[in-house]
């Protein structure tokens, strides 16, 4: 087998980034995945029905019938500031509602994977 | 400061939790209109609410006269808790007090010109097809929408050109709001939703709905809405920030008013008798295990209506019947023959599938006969339609044709009896989709291109499906060589209110869909092995068969002929008219609520209710509801609990980890407490969280009422499915009973993981006792705060807030 292309050695050069973990109830899944796909982070991971300790005892995975009780974790990875615009939203949220973020140090091999396109001004609010 | 979107966005989620969504007419849920004040204590959610929505918190002094008066009232325990708050006055003072102290009738809506400004256009925003002329612009959303037509609105403030007021919707905010401290958004928000409870409300649900072909045509949010309404409010110089933002203290009113301790004896009165039945019951039942098979099985929905016919069902031979929700655990999405797909499952549930109907294979010539008819039906229809829109044809299509119109009124109001006796005979002799349909009940992969949802059912989830209906219900043998699983539906002409007497675990449908696709599940013979193997052993000679109680007239139809199922067919026969007998006793029973034109021939009076047009009750739906019964029918079967329990068959032997239960409490109970809410709101303040006298409604753009010819949507429930008169009413509004017959450390197991279940508890939306079949079926009550004490304690126990 013969191969005359030369490759070009690899790189892994790790990009420092930050990862945002938000778990909410199922009913405020819309609000979360709405404030994500405004924010300008390039894509995000949903987990529904989680189960896990808090606050407020075990919180049990799926139920049969109760698609609004059960919890849904969300996690994104994007540039600082695109991160601060989702703990914005978040902040005010989490007055009302019960949830929880948690924010990150990460790194990324492909970086612009993780880039997001421009925020687009003066959409929906 | 220019304003961040994502607060913006979050302030107004916040904002939208007090008001309640509203589910358009088709599939009218029910709901609590006050679902976001859950969290806070019923006496103090009410009366902030009244403050909002300017809504009774309590039932009227004349409702509690009512059921003074008819004894409904323990004067005992009516006493015992008025003394425990220093009040010694007798009852007929007291009713003579709250009485005086009594502002008159309902609340009646401000006719606030920014509120007129805003229904006209949201009306015309939101119209889903009944207008001839459309507004225009839609597509750009409401707020571009109203900004491009606001110059030509000659009601509202003088608008020179749309490039007077703020271009884009986040414009409008900063426009209004930099004046204001974040601190303040809420309750602005807050304010201004409330003015409009009943279109906000619509805008809630709609925003949330996927998939929906309105919304994706024609956006609106929340924030459109007040974008619209705070550049309207500041430009007519009204009010941007409440007068009053502060906060009530946490802790509610000082003092419990008269109608709250009231409103208290009455609920324990009814809890008081219905424990004490259920107590005997129970220790009358204790030994006798009915081992035998019964001749057939019936499940029917949790439903009220159900428990009546169940009795009499029961009373004609050797049946069981069984309780369970009665979108029959199958979350899915119903497309009817004629295309139209509806959501057939709770409103907290999402549906999973879709499940088509379409001819069965063996009856195609059938399907081509209907086909045929409703093509020339359909044709007409058109026809007319065009004539009477037409300006030109309108007038002579009006001189022409006016004789016939004016037969049909006339037989419509004048012979509703015949007109059933004909409809019926219409039906028999071009059979409807019922009956040469059947449901996708298996994959159909190629159909999955034509929507968001899988056509049909994996093999996996036909045996999850059937697999928790047996565990819920707690039957995992004896099985009857014929079971049937019951759906129901109303039947009512010319009723915008029809969904709300379907069944509510159907999102406002009927139910047989949903109890064919159980039916066809359970006669699977892959399905049936797997449940073999999973403990559930279904006899070879059991048929499964799905039918569907038609809550109007109390006919059951079972979807089978008898002549077609093997082996089973006399039984079938005898059910049928056992059925018949069952529903003349039924119908006997309900007819004693009704102001009956024939009490002598109940069949022919709910008939006659069933076919009239102009017939506002044609039943009573689900009034009456006060309590929640998860056991087995053995410790109910003998007991006449009035239509007012919803039942839930369970078995606390089969369920030793307690999941079955947690999903009954979760799913189930929690449908049952929205039910209730909803009655009970409509029934205190019909104008605050009802829809009104359905003489006076009107539909509005095909989503909802409202009264008169316009102003805000109406939500809840129309007067005349609460109230019998002005003075009185059939639906008695007492917050939810549920008892559970299981041990009490397994339903404390399921509050302390469930956390918004010991809320609703807590904060006293709804009651919980247990009948601990470990010691004794000894009746304990759960207390707000998450102690049991013995039913016996209660007046030793210093209670709730106002109790």
């Amino acid at each position: 087998m013969s191969d005359d292309t030369t490759y070009e050695p690899t790189e892994h050069t790790l990009h420092p980034l930050k990862k945002i973990e938000i778990i909410v109830r199922g009913e405020k899944e819309e609000f979360v995945r709405e404030l994500l796909d405004d924010s300008g982070v390039s894509g995000y991971t949903i987990h529904r029905d989680v189960a896990g300790r808090g606050e407020h005892g075990f919180h049990e995975g799926r139920l049969l019938f109760n698609d609004r009780a059960g919890l849904v974790m969300f996690f994104a990875v994007a540039e600082e500031e695109v991160i601060q615009g989702i703990v914005d939203g978040l902040t005010p949220l989490f007055e009302k509602s019960s949830g929880v973020m948690f924010v990150s140090d990460t790194q990324v091999v492909r970086l612009d994977k993780f880039l997001g396109e421009e925020d687009e001004a003066g959409g929906a609010a | 400061m220019p304003i961040k979107r994502s607060v913006l966005r979050a302030r107004i989620e916040n904002a939208g939790e007090v008001i309640g969504s509203l589910w358009p007419l088709r599939t009218f849920n029910a709901a609590n209109p006050l679902a976001g004040f859950e969290d806070q204590p019923f006496d103090q959610a009410v009366d902030r609410a009244r403050k909002l929505f300017g809504g009774r918190p309590y039932p009227r002094p004349a409702t509690f006269r009512q059921a003074w008066e008819n004894g409904e009232i323990n004067p005992a325990l009516l006493t015992r808790r008025l003394e425990a708050h220093g009040i010694t006055d007798p009852p007929a003072a007291l009713l003579e007090r709250m009485a005086a102290d009594d502002p008159p009738g309902d609340t009646s809506p401000a006719d606030e010109p920014l509120d007129r400004l805003m229904t006209k256009w949201l009306a015309a925003f939101l119209d889903q097809g009944q207008a001839d002329w459309p507004m225009p612009n839609r597509e750009e959303g409401f707020y571009a929408a109203w900004r491009s037509v606001a110059p030509y609105d000659h009601d509202g403030p003088p608008v020179d050109s749309p490039s007077d007021l703020p271009p884009t919707l986040l414009d409008a905010f900063e426009n209004v709001l930099t004046a204001y401290p974040e601190g303040q958004w809420e309750s602005i928000f807050v304010q201004h939703l409330a003015a409009l409870p009943g279109w906000v409300g619509f805008i809630k649900w709609r925003a949330q709905q996927d998939d929906h072909p309105w919304q994706a045509a024609y956006p609106i949010s929340l924030a459109d809405y007040l974008a619209v309404r705070l550049t309207l409010a500041k430009r007519m110089g009204r009010a941007i920030a409440p007068d009053d933002a502060e906060e009530l203290p946490a802790n509610g009113t000082t003092r419990p008013r008269l109608p709250a301790l009231w409103l208290r004896a009455w609920e324990e009165s009814y809890r008081r008798r219905l424990l004490d039945d259920l107590s005997a019951a129970a220790d009358a039942s204790g030994a006798d295990e009915d081992d035998e098979r019964p001749a057939a099985q019936m499940v029917f929905c949790i439903d009220v209506r159900s428990e009546v016919l169940r009795r009499h069902l029961e009373a004609t031979g050797p049946y069981q019947t069984f309780g369970y929700a009665g979108f029959f655990g199958v979350p899915m999405q119903h497309e009817r023959y004629d295309g139209v797909r509806v959501k057939s499952c709770p409103p907290i549930v999402n549906p999973r599938h879709r499940i088509a109907e379409r001819p069965a294979p063996d009856r195609e010539t059938q399907a081509a006969t209907y086909d045929g008819w409703r093509r020339w039906g359909e044709a007409g229809r058109s026809l007319v339609k065009t004539l009477k829109h037409n300006v030109a044809a309108a007038f002579g299509f009006v001189e022409g044709s006016g004789g016939l119109f004016g037969a049909a009124l006339a037989a419509r109001t004048l012979l509703p009896s015949a007109l059933f006796r004909a409809t019926e005979a219409a039906d028999a002799r071009v059979p409807g989709p019922d009956h040469f349909c059947a449901p996708t009940v298996d994959r159909v992969p190629e159909a999955d291109a034509e929507g968001p949802l899988p056509v049909g059912l994996s093999p996996e989830a036909k045996v999850t499906y059937a697999e928790a209906a047996f565990r819920l219900m707690g039957w995992t043998d004896t099985f009857a060589p014929v079971v049937v699983f019951t759906g129901h539906g109303c039947q009512t002409p010319n009723n915008p209110y029809k969904a709300s007497l379907d069944c509510g675990a159907c999102a406002g449908n009927p139910g047989g869909p949903n109890a064919r696709v159980l039916a066809a599940i359970c006669n699977d013979p892959d399905v049936r092995e797997a449940l073999r193997e999973r403990g559930i052993d279904i006899p070879d000679d059991t048929t499964f068969v799905a039918g569907q109680h038609n809550t109007t007239t109390d006919e059951v139809t079972l979807f089978a002929d008898p002549d077609e199922v093997e082996g089973a067919s006399d039984t079938i026969r005898r059910l049928q008219a056992d059925l018949e007998t069952a529903q003349a006793e039924t119908a006997a029973e309900r007819v004693e609520h009704f102001r009956a034109d024939r009490p002598d021939a109940p069949v022919d009076e709910v008939q006659r209710r069933a076919a009239d047009w102009a017939e506002t009750r044609p039943e009573w739906g689900l009034a009456g509801n006060a309590a929640f019964i998860v056991a087995p029918r053995r410790l109910t079967r003998d007991l006449n609990l009035n239509g007012r329990c919803f039942l839930h068959a369970y078995d606390w032997r089969s369920d030793a980890e307690g999941t079955a239960l947690e999903n009954i409490m979760t799913g189930p109970m929690v449908v049952g407490e929205w039910i209730n809410t909803q009655y009970y709101f409509s029934t205190v303040d019909n104008a605050a969280y009802g829809s009104g006298s359905k003489v006076t409604q009107n539909v509005e753009g095909k989503v909802g009422v409202v009264q008169g010819n316009g102003g805000d949507l109406m939500s809840g429930l129309p007067l005349q499915s609460l109230r019998t008169d002005d003075v009185h009413v059939q639906h008695r509004p007492l917050r939810l009973l549920t008892l559970i017959q299981a041990p009490v450390g397994r339903v404390d197991a399921i509050l302390e993981r469930q956390n918004t279940l010991a809320q609703l508890l807590d904060n006293e939306w709804m009651a919980l006792a247990v009948m601990d079949p470990e010691q004794d079926n000894t009746i304990l009550r759960y207390r707000p705060g998450g102690e049991w004490t013995p039913d016996a304690a209660e007046s030793a126990a210093p209670a709730s807030a106002a109790g």
